[in-house]
């Protein structure tokens, strides 16, 4: 299959793997942080990790959308969809989120009238198809996903439909991996940049983590031999005594992003002064809010919530396994009390979440005979 | 009025959530309205309806990269699905 079968070329990709061989210095340990869901999940599916040399560690960032929302805003979204003539829609991943009381799910079980769409061009569907209810769409994602939102609100007015409303916890990848620089147990030597956050931002926000914190970062795309390339031209960089943003992911990626949704983004949302992240806290300017001139859609403004924050279970690591921290397998309800199908924390739920890849792909067994 | 097919793109948590996942979507063009949505088909043949504000004109044939209902890139010529 074309665009596929090219980037899947198990030859290309030992050639890859022996250039990473001559370009890693024995004795040194390299640990490089994929920043992206997508890339956990393709290093696990392909068994890319294993083409690497033992001294070259990939960790897992925080770039999975529904891993960082936190039990709080999950509580708030349950609020909403009890309120009466409300439907609630949301992705399918985000029902099954766990929150103090139950998931989305969990209160759909219950009665509340909670429905699963892929966009939020579906979500505005609903609501013209149900004048006569209020429809709430809890948005949750990147830059990659926070457009479509935004150019549905702008949709929603044009098209004068009143009865949409948008409960945003939209999130932005800088701040976090900014955050995730400053820590004091983080020791990382190179990122494997976003792919998809990158055909909208662009891959010039990255820049400051070379200037400022001297580290490599290659933007990649999401097939195998993307992976193992990225990682190749981070170690390269690390040989070479260079430190500098590259884009591996040019097919897809202008380094500027796009203009056109930058500039809707800039529009219908706003920064929030801090929003807390599952496992890393409040991160200042890290979420956005729906903007003043589309107030008419934020369903915060309109519907009172409990805005509680909520301690995650005291037996889930999903924090330390967000930050790189720990290992899945190194959780203590890891593929025990936590599994796919009864998850505890949010990285066993969506399939970009590190501890369901690691589960799904058969590294609890593997990983446990070496521990 | 657009009519989708039954097999369209879904969100389905039982095989993971592609717009939850962060995933984008190669698509081929299939029809554009005056309203800026196009019917556009995937490589198995499923239909979806996707917002093309954010690339400029498209016509049909044409390839895109979608998520969530949006398309965020153009593709290639060589990279359409066929």
């Amino acid at each position: 299959m074309k665009y596929v079968d090219e980037f899947r070329d198990p030859e290309l990709g030992r050639v890859l793997a022996s250039e990473i061989v001559n370009l890693v210095e024995p004795g040194r340990h390299y640990k490089l942080m994929e920043v992206c869901g997508g890339h956990t999940h393709s290093i696990y599916k392909f068994g890319i990790d294993d083409l690497l040399p033992e001294n070259v560690e990939l960790v897992h960032g925080p770039g999975c959308p529904v891993c960082v929302i936190p039990m709080g805003r999950v509580d708030d979204g349950i609020a909403m969809a009890h309120q009466p003539d409300v439907i609630f829609t949301c992705f399918g991943d985000m029902m099954r989120i766990p929150g103090s009381d139950g998931s989305l799910l969990d209160a759909k079980a219950e009665g509340a009238d909670i429905r699963m769409v892929y966009s939020p061009l579906d979500a505005l569907r609903i609501a013209k198809e149900n004048p006569d209810r209020d429809v709430v769409f809890f948005a949750i994602g990147f830059e990659t996903t926070a457009p479509s939102t935004a150019l549905t609100l702008k949709r929603a007015r044009m098209e004068g439909v009143e009865n949409f409303f948008c409960m945003c916890n939209h999130v932005t990848i800088v701040p976090p991996l900014r955050a995730l620089l400053d820590s004091p147990d983080m020791r990382l030597d190179g990122f494997v940049g976003p792919g998809h956050v990158s055909t909208v931002v662009g891959a010039r926000p990255f820049e400051f983590i070379p200037s400022e914190y001297e580290k490599p970062i290659v933007v990649a795309g999401f097939e195998p031999l993307d992976v193992l390339q990225a990682v190749e031209m981070i170690l390269r960089q690390i040989a070479e005594g260079r430190c500098e943003v590259e884009n591996q992911y040019k097919r897809v990626v202008p380094y500027e992003g796009n203009q056109r949704a930058l500039e809707v983004l800039a529009e219908v949302f706003e920064l929030r002064p801090h929003f807390e992240w599952r496992g890393l806290g409040f991160i200042s300017q890290s979420g956005l809010k729906i903007s003043e001139a589309y107030a008419e859609f934020d369903a915060e403004r309109k519907y009172s919530v409990p805005g509680v924050r909520v301690a995650d279970p005291k037996a889930c690591q999903c924090g330390e396994v967000l930050k790189g921290v720990i290992k899945p397998f190194e959780c203590k309800v890891f593929g025990t009390a936590c599994t796919p199908e009864r998850p505890i924390g949010t990285c066993m739920v969506s399939s970009e979440g590190a501890c369901a890849a690691y589960y799904n792909y058969g590294r609890f067994a593997r990983e446990r005979e070496v521990v | 009025m657009r009519v989708e097919d039954p097999t369209a793109l879904r969100c389905e948590p039982e095989h993971g959530c592609i717009t939850c996942g962060d995933e984008a979507i190669a698509l081929r063009v299939v029809t554009v309205d005056e309203s800026g949505l196009a019917l556009c088909e995937d490589e198995l043949g499923r239909h979806t309806t996707i917002e093309v504000a954010l690339i400029g004109p498209v016509a049909p044939g044409d390839g895109l990269l979608a998520h969530a209902g949006t398309a965020i890139a153009q593709l290639p010529r060589e990279e359409v699905p066929a």
